[in-house]
């Protein structure tokens, strides 16, 4: 397989960190995005065997301007983008009617308008080449809900409809489009859960443990294999049954 | 360097070939819609990216609409 350019919104930390470095382990180059540097990055930015194979640019993907300007960063730097994954996301745990309007922004804003702006700056490129994938990282609360989480579960419902009709858009053009319905990760982004729901919903999960990145990553990875360009449209439930 | 009308129709025509959408007769004043050239929406989408991939810029995303390649040109040439 040749060396694909993959961009990752998100790839910072958690489960954005980990889908970069299983990129990088299939020798492709990376670039990823997050209002601010880690220590993750700057540990992949430093190793001389990553040399030229990490991109890093600060941006807030809220803002329209930051996503058009990190896309066109990638482009300059590399000339395309062969794999999207939209994996920038935040969560507001909260009883709706409590919400703020900040709370509310915060969430639509990033999962849904920002995955919009990047998407359509990615998606011009990939129609100009004619070829492309894009993969949007769900979550299990988009199609079951969870008390608390009616803003993010609400976003990532957004984006399974969004996957499915920019399927049908971009199908035509050799253009792939899924998402992943992540289940519950051990990742900073547990929404907020204490650790007595995580161990309710660990006890009401088939496979009787939480999720990792790696679990998500290998999803990712076979929905961003060139040959598999007979799977677009579809939401892959990744979440060791609890929904099934 | 700028873009000369040249480099625009080589682009232009180039696509509309690669469609299989180049009329016979075409020219700069052939309509690019309905009963010209016919581009539907996804492949007037794909123009607009390729002119910008190619060229830097595209008139599209200034929000108007060209509907000739001479419009398209006129673009360039006020770039």
């Amino acid at each position: 397989m040749s060396q694909r350019v993959v961009v990752i919104t998100g790839g910072s930390r958690g489960l954005g960190a980990g889908l970069v470095a299983s990129y990088l382990e299939s020798g492709d180059l990376v670039a990823t995005c997050s209002r601010s540097i880690t220590p993750e990055v700057e540990a992949w930015l430093a190793d001389p065997e990553l040399a030229g194979r990490v991109l890093f640019e600060p941006a807030d993907l809220a803002r329209r301007e930051d996503a058009d300007r990190f896309v066109k960063r990638v482009v300059e730097e590399w000339g395309r983008v062969d794999v999207l994954i939209n994996n920038a996301g935040v969560a507001r745990d909260g009883i709706l009617g409590m919400f703020s309007d900040d709370d509310i922004d915060t969430v639509i804003d990033l999962n849904i308008k920002g995955t919009l702006y990047v998407t359509r700056a990615v998606s011009r490129r990939m129609l100009a080449r004619r070829s492309g994938t894009i993969v949007n990282i769900s979550s299990v609360v988009g199609r079951s809900g969870y008390r608390g989480l009616a803003a993010y579960s609400a976003s990532k419902a957004a984006l399974d409809g969004m996957t499915r009709a920019l399927a049908r858009e971009l199908g035509s053009r050799g253009i792939t489009v899924n998402a992943i319905a992540s289940g519950y990760l051990r990742t900073e982004m547990s929404h907020g859960l204490d650790e007595e729901q995580l161990q309710q919903i660990v006890r009401r999960t088939p496979s009787g443990r939480l999720g990792e990145p790696d679990d998500i990553a290998r999803a990712c990875q076979f929905l961003t294999d060139p040959r598999n360009t007979y799977v677009t449209g579809t939401v892959m439930v990744v979440d060791g049954g609890l929904t099934g | 360097m700028s873009t000369t009308p040249a480099d625009v129709e080589r682009t232009v025509v180039d696509f509309l070939k690669r469609l299989e959408k180049l009329p016979e007769g075409f020219d700069a004043t052939t309509p690019l819609y309905a009963d010209g050239v016919g581009l539907d929406s996804l492949e007037t989408a794909e123009l607009s990216a390729l002119l910008e991939d190619e060229l830097g810029s595209d008139p599209f995303s200034t929000g108007d609409l060209p509907q000739s390649l001479a419009e398209i040109q006129a673009y360039y040439a006020g770039v």
